[in-house]
């Protein structure tokens, strides 16, 4: 599956819309859209991953790169991660760098 | 029942090969979706890990065999970097508490080794040998009353 990465400017933050697999080919993308990202100085970076359903190590690095380049003050945070992906974040610690917000279920 | 063998060079689009192997045998499996991910995505940190590190980007091949036994499935992915036994890899243990920017890599095998049932490593005749296992899941009760639970 094909993977993209949109950006958005939102009241001074930059909510960047994930979709597809992410991976080795595809991290240079995100990268480059976290880049774009940086250069407006957002107060928070959203990731929005509900779309997003595959993510490899390549993935964590853009997170890594992400906070390299984003302003210090700068909030990370990770909106709707698949179970997958985030078992992927926490099980290598990066939960504890960033702020993960999940959908929760309606009530019945 | 084997699977067949591939064979092809670390390029960029080796992962995608990878992952069609794994969704192919996972569906003939009967693997759950989050087997098959897991198995997907330990395959692929691999074979990454052999283009990155073992290879070092320079021109090199990765033999792939794969296998649906009764109970489980193995995939072994062949190379002839250098000797490399990822399970003598261990990301520092600090690695994980350290803030996003200043961490250390070591990440993809983290991952390729945490949630398969099993992992084999071996090296011979000058090759690296990286078998990757899940177990099946088990049979459905077939006495007629629906599958087990537990």
């Amino acid at each position: 599956m094909s993977f993209d990465a949109k950006l958005n400017m939102e009241d001074g933050n930059a909510v960047i819309r994930l979709t597809g697999e992410l991976d080795s080919g595809s991290a240079g993308e995100l990268n480059t859209v976290i880049t774009e990202a940086a250069g407006h100085q957002p107060g928070r970076l959203v990731l929005l991953m509900k779309e997003l359903t595959y993510m490899s190590s390549a993935g964590l690095r853009c997170l890594v790169f992400a906070q390299q380049k984003m302003p210090d003050e700068a909030e990370i945070v990770l909106v709707a991660p698949t179970p997958d992906v985030t078992k992927t974040i926490t099980m290598t610690g990066f939960d504890s760098s960033v702020t993960m917000e999940h959908d929760t279920p309606a009530p019945s | 029942m084997t699977e067949g063998r591939l064979s092809f060079d670390c390029t960029p689009g080796a992962a995608q090969r990878v992952a069609d192997l794994v969704s192919r045998i996972a569906e003939r499996a009967s693997l759950t979706s989050q087997q098959q991910y897991w198995l997907r995505l330990a395959a692929d940190e691999i074979t990454t890990n052999i283009a990155s590190h073992g290879y070092q980007g320079s021109a090199g091949t990765v033999v792939v065999d794969s296998a649906i036994e009764r109970d489980r499935v193995w995939i072994r992915i062949e190379d002839s970097a250098p000797a490399f036994d990822p399970c003598r890899y261990r990301m520092q243990a600090q690695s994980a508490c350290e803030p996003l920017g200043t961490r250390e890599g070591g990440f993809g095998l983290m991952l390729a080794l945490h949630n398969l049932d099993d992992f084999i490593y071996e090296y011979e005749c000058g090759r690296n040998r990286n078998t990757l296992v899940m177990r099946r899941p088990a049979a459905p009760d077939t006495e007629g009353t629906g599958y087990r639970d537990g």
